[in-house]
């Protein structure tokens, strides 16, 4: 990289540009991650005691999850809600990507397009407000199901997973969409239609030509989907219930509340190992590298 | 196996722009037929309303007697070659030839077997499990058509598939395409706008011009007994004359051309005295007047510009004295051999060599190409037909 930079802009400039890149690298990315792995084997002491004869490594902040059920079942819940707002993402965002590509009009889709765009200008906070107004118990929503008489009695969205994964599907659908519409724009017309030609229902065209064709497409959408939804804390804090915590939240009140960082600290990097791991298995399952995801 | 297919009375309107004026044709079943005319003209539109990609705005198709409005592509008795080809790049050779047979149900061994049957068949055998990308642009086109011929339809779509080939390998498939078509007895519906592809597979073509067809026949027929200005000169190469009709007798017309007096030829079309017509005269039907010699000669003076040396033939092109346009004209090398740039030669033709066509204000082909009439040179044609008579 640096001798094409050198090449490109001079010794000065290519030094400059490495520079600022090695120095927000490490300082800013590389050592803090150092930092709080460093904070996770350590067990939490007052000021005084730090560097004393209780400092020292150990596995303690780790095992804690695994003896507590409470702690334990929210983490795995966490991880298969994730993997349940990724496959809905999945659900929703596919036809909506199809669309955009290969049967809208290039009006249509930049119309299209705009509109999914513009409500991301909103802070995502606000936008989860808004959900939690539209499924309040004395909402809209309940208003329109209950005046088409569609429901008796007003639904109680907030109190179970529902707010939950019907926020984490608005808010990362754009995430999902754009990979999914890069991959399927790709896609020659004429395979669709050869499909056809030959016999193929559009479900058939869509399972053995658009999908594989669209794979590291739908890779992608998956893995950053269940990146951020694992990773979120703004919609389960707002949309959900107590009974609906979200591992991040637990994380979150260890910082914070708990005044814990040590044991924050692990259990944020025993999420990230979740992470890195659905990362990996997806990569796997659609027999993708890394390179065909960042194209 | 009927696979003819009857277009009756098809019209296709895109908003307010007509694609396709209204069109009835019969193919026949078994026949190798061609739509030949230039970009636009309406011939990808009509083989996808054949194929069912579209559907037309008026009329019917019917294929093998029935009526395929209502029917949806993928349950008509057609297949299609794209242009592009269009193979499944992330299948295999075999999955590319077998995904039609896969959709309707057939069981694995049957279609293996079937497969390797049309590899044979397009001289592939042994190459099933290869990945298309492994495979050279001749072969990519022997799978495009084994995976059409898979799905036995009772017709057979081919757009332009030979464009992307080079030269020689194009001359070699069309050989190929016309060998397959024999021995399957499908129905070939072939669009190119390469007139020498049309000309040489063909049983019959249809020549079309924005929207319309201008004249079905076999290629004999279309080079020697053009039925309109359209055809005459995008069908092979023609010299094109404007007058006015002053007789019309015995299967011969007298034009009076503004600057070389009365031409005649044989009358091609509904001719009237008085009313614009055009003399069609073909560069190989030109000849230096020596050459002609007889009472019966129609000669023209020409001062020649430029000498192209073509293998067998020389192309010459040359100014009329009279009017200032441009002629060309096919020679012979011995005949060639003599003549320079910046002399002036007499030209003659036999008359039954010309042919007289009612000028009806309908676009020539030349015209269509945005060219003044012979006043310069015709696009690049590397197939030019030149009949041995």
């Amino acid at each position: 990289m640096f001798r094409q930079l050198k090449a490109r802009f001079g010794v000065p400039v290519a030094m400059a540009i490495v520079g600022i890149l090695g120095v927000w690298l490490i300082a800013m990315v590389t050592l803090p991650q150092l930092q709080m792995i460093d904070y996770s084997f350590r067990p939490s002491l007052l000021p005084a005691e730090i560097g004393g004869p209780k400092d020292g490594w150990t596995l303690a902040n780790y095992v804690t999850l695994f003896n507590n059920d409470i702690h334990l079942s929210i983490f795995f819940k966490t991880l298969w809600s994730s993997v349940f707002v990724t496959l809905l993402t999945l659900l929703v965002s596919y036809p909506l990507a199809y669309y955009l590509a290969k049967i809208a009009t290039p009006g249509q889709a930049a119309l299209c397009l705009l509109l999914l765009i513009v409500p991301f200008w909103i802070n995502e906070i606000l936008r989860t407000f808004s959900w939690f107004i539209l499924l309040a118990f004395r909402g809209p929503l309940n208003e329109i199901l209950l005046s088409l008489g569609l429901i008796e009695r007003p639904i109680r969205f907030l109190n179970g997973d529902t707010g939950v994964l019907v926020g984490m599907v608005y808010a990362y659908l754009l995430f999902m969409v754009f990979p999914l519409y890069n991959a399927i724009e790709s896609l020659d017309g004429n395979q669709i239609r050869a499909a056809r030609d030959l016999g193929a229902g559009s479900l058939r065209t869509h399972w053995r030509i658009v999908i594989p064709h669209a794979k590291p497409g739908i890779a992608t959408g998956c893995i950053m989907t269940f990146m951020l939804a694992a990773g979120s804390y703004a919609v389960p804090a707002l949309l959900g219930s107590p009974g609906s915590r979200w591992f991040t939240q637990i994380i979150y009140n260890w910082f914070f509340e708990g005044g814990d960082w040590n044991q924050g600290a692990a259990y944020a990097f025993l999420l990230l190992i979740l992470c890195i791991g659905f990362m990996a298995l997806v990569m796997r399952l659609f027999k993708v590298g890394l390179a065909d995801i960042a194209k | 196996m009927d696979g003819s297919v009857i277009l009756d009375n098809v019209v296709m309107r895109f908003d307010d722009f007509t694609a396709i004026e209204p069109t009835s044709l019969e193919i026949r079943s078994g026949e190798f037929f061609s739509f030949l005319g230039p970009s636009g003209c309406g011939k990808t539109t009509l083989l996808n309303i054949i194929s069912g990609f579209l559907s037309p705005t008026d009329g019917d198709v019917r294929i093998g007697n029935a009526s395929m409005r209502g029917v949806p592509v993928n349950h008509r008795p057609t297949a299609m070659i794209f242009q592009n080809l269009a193979l499944f790049p992330l299948m295999s050779v075999y999955q590319n030839i077998e995904f039609g047979l896969e959709v309707r149900g057939v069981d694995r061994a049957t279609r293996r077997r079937k497969a390797d049957e049309l590899l044979e068949l397009v001289a592939l055998g042994g190459s099933g499990g290869k990945p298309v990308s492994a495979l050279s642009g001749g072969q990519k086109q022997r799978v495009a058509i084994a995976r059409a011929l898979a799905v036995e339809p009772r017709v057979l779509l081919l757009d332009e598939p030979l464009s992307a080939l080079d030269l020689k390998l194009r001359q070699h498939m069309r050989n190929e395409l016309k060998a397959i078509q024999r021995k399957t007895g499908i129905t070939f519906i072939y669009i190119t706008h390469d007139q020498g592809e049309a000309l040489a597979m063909s049983d019959r073509v249809a020549v079309m011009s924005a929207g319309r067809i201008q004249q079905v026949a076999d290629p004999e027929t279309l080079y020697h007994r053009p039925q309109t200005g359209f055809v005459a000169t995008f069908v092979g190469e023609n010299n094109r004359l404007a007058g006015r009709v002053i007789e019309c007798r015995d299967g011969r017309a007298t034009l009076d051309i503004p600057g070389l007096g009365r031409l005649s030829g044989r009358s091609g079309s509904e001719l009237s005295p008085g009313r614009p017509a055009a003399l069609f005269v073909r560069p190989e039907s030109l000849s230096l007047s020596d050459a002609v010699g007889s009472a019966a000669a129609s000669m023209l003076e020409a001062h020649i510009e430029t000498v192209s040396f073509e293998g067998a033939w020389r192309m010459l092109e040359a100014r009329l004295i009279a009017t200032r346009e441009t002629v060309r004209i096919l020679v012979g090398q011995g005949a060639g051999d003599v003549l320079q740039p910046g002399q002036t030669a007499r030209f003659g033709y036999d008359p039954d060599n010309a042919i007289v066509l009612a000028d009806d204000g309908a676009p020539t082909h030349d015209a269509e190409m945005g060219e003044t009439p012979r006043a310069s040179s015709q696009p690049a044609q590397e197939n030019r037909h030149v009949p041995s008579a």
